[in-house]
């Protein structure tokens, strides 16, 4: 077994213990250094993977990113990428993803109105209009059943807090329209929708076993 | 059931037959409680009180037990430099200060048998959450925490009701709770991200800090809260800032109905530009005024300006949208 020979049966026994493999490290320096900083590379990655596991909220903004992006189909059985949800919540589980797919939707929509003119006509695009929130299928009605299952003073809470965000937005847009050139008038616009953002996280927290 | 209960149970008991006695009298018109004779009307009221007395009991054991004494859970744990420590709590107090050695210690008050506290330590991580039982309730599955911490180490908090508190620390902050009242003091060079919907914030004496707040209707007190990022948003709730703004930082204070009141000592330098919509705008202390803005400047509405030395100064961004905002000069004392 030559080099190459070796570098390419590492990837079928990645830790060189094979009997022909073996006889060839004890021959090269080169592989056995190479072997050798693979295994370590091997160990301290496991303990990576148990010091910063990511959260189950990471894996759902990927698959979410990869559905939309058509890289990947739903899985009706087997291993998902998700974390296991009850049916009965598991749309709601999309909705902290949702909600940053929302804020990435309306920083490039804010992003385009905020491009001179002159580039706008030279590059067209479609920018989504006043009722931007289903892009990212987000609406009030599926906030409003999530906290469906809550006392009635906490449904009144949040439908009071729906309202007044949704005033916020209003205004926000109004106003960057009236100011399109004004950049605290966008950064309004992305921090109503932050408070919106953020009013659906809660609620979806409200509903965790 | 403890027997304080069936005691008081019993008392009612004594006091309801006779009052039920007294109502079946009166719905038998025809039928004084002297003719059917005292024992027999004493008989049929004793019979459905006991009816309803054993329901009261079955009822009361479907329902969440609550230990009459909570649980103590006592957590230890031995972690490294910059520790990282989550604690996600459905209902309850979280409170974390400093410990003086390596340690986390975790003391948790379980309110019933309905809540149980796991936890986790993966490398120098250690997470602590609150597992709710079937047929738990905001009450029986509350847990209170009390944590010690070494002072460097990443805390991140969640509860839904609070209060969440954290004090003397030095490593990152988040907090979020939708009900919970958020207080955070004494902390120096650390990021600090609260998150609320309703409960009210205060921070008090956040040094060099990266801070973050985020409020839909609760209030939000920065006492002495300074850094080189100190960004506020809230809906409805007001901000109040009371402190000199640092030497070069940036502060941007937005609300949309929430009023904003910032109170700075003479000697705050600071570049500030204060903006309502269809709020008022008022300033106590003479700004020199600026030529450039971002902004059409209308009088009542709107104010920018320098206040100190502009060399040596921080950015500072009001923003309303129909609350009102004021800077005032504090007074000394």
């Amino acid at each position: 077994m030559n080099c190459v020979e070796l570098h390419h049966s590492l990837t079928e026994i990645e830790d060189g213990s094979r009997p022909d493999q073996r006889a060839h490290l004890k021959t090269c320096p080169e592989c056995s250094a190479l072997v050798a900083e693979l295994n370590l590379i091997a160990a301290t990655a496991t303990e990576l993977q148990a010091a910063h596991e990511p959260s189950p909220r990471v894996w759902n903004s990927i698959e979410i990113a990869l559905r939309q992006e058509g890289l990947i189909r739903a899985q009706h059985a087997g291993r998902s990428l998700l974390p296991a949800f009850s049916s009965r919540w598991g749309w709601a589980r999309w909705m902290a993803p949702a909600a940053a797919v929302l804020l990435l939707t309306v920083g490039i929509y804010i992003r385009q109105h905020s491009q001179p003119q002159q580039i706008a006509s030279t590059y067209p695009v479609a920018r989504p209009d006043a009722t931007d929130l289903p892009i990212a299928g987000l609406n009030d009605d599926d906030l409003m059943q999530e906290v469906a299952q809550q006392s009635p003073a906490t449904q009144a809470k949040y439908t009071d807090n729906l309202r007044r965000v949704n005033q916020y937005i209003a205004d926000a847009k109004s106003n960057l329209a009236a100011y399109p050139n004004d950049e605290e008038a966008r950064r309004s616009l992305l921090a109503a929708y932050q408070e919106k953002a953020m009013l659906f996280e809660f609620a979806m927290d409200r509903s965790l076993p | 059931m403890s027997g304080r209960k069936l005691a008081t149970l019993g008392a009612v008991s004594g006091a309801a037959s006779q009052a039920l006695t007294g109502a079946l009298c009166g719905a038998l018109p025809g039928t004084p409680a002297g003719l059917i004779g005292g024992a027999v009307t004493r008989a049929i009221a004793g019979a459905v009180f006991g009816v309803i007395a054993a329901g009261a009991l079955v009822a009361q054991a479907n329902a969440a037990p609550i230990h009459a004494a909570p649980i103590h859970k006592d957590l230890h744990f031995n972690v490294s430099a910059r520790a990282g420590v989550s604690v996600n709590n459905a209902y309850g107090s979280i409170s974390v200060k400093p410990s003086s050695g390596n340690t986390v210690s975790i003391n948790a008050l379980l309110f019933s048998d309905k809540v149980e506290v796991d936890s986790n330590q993966t490398g120098n991580r250690v997470d602590i959450q609150t597992h709710l039982l079937p047929g738990a309730t905001v009450d029986s599955g509350r847990v209170d925490y009390e944590i010690l911490v070494p002072a460097d180490a990443s805390i991140t908090l969640h509860s839904s009701t609070g209060p969440l508190r954290a004090e003397k620390l030095h490593g990152d902050l988040t907090l979020e709770g939708a009900d919970a009242t958020v207080d955070v003091r004494d902390i120096t060079s650390a990021h600090v991200h609260v998150k609320t919907l309703n409960g009210p914030v205060t921070l008090t004496n956040v040094q060099d800090g990266h801070v973050e707040v985020d409020s839909l209707s609760g209030d939000v007190t920065l006492n002495r809260v300074t850094g080189p990022l100190v960004q506020v948003i809230s809906t409805s709730g007001g901000i109040n800032y009371i402190g000199d703004f640092g030497d070069s930082g940036e502060y941007r204070l937005t609300s949309h109905s929430g009023n904003i009141e910032a109170t700075v000592p003479e000697t705050t330098s600071a570049n500030v530009s204060a903006s309502s919509v269809r709020g008022e705008v008022h300033d106590d202390i003479p700004l020199q005024p600026r030529t450039h803005t971002a902004f059409i400047v209308k009088q009542g509405s709107a104010f920018v300006g320098t206040m100190g030395r502009a060399a040596v100064s921080s950015t500072v961004v009001l923003r309303s949208f129909s609350g009102k905002i004021h800077l005032s000069k504090r007074t000394s004392k």
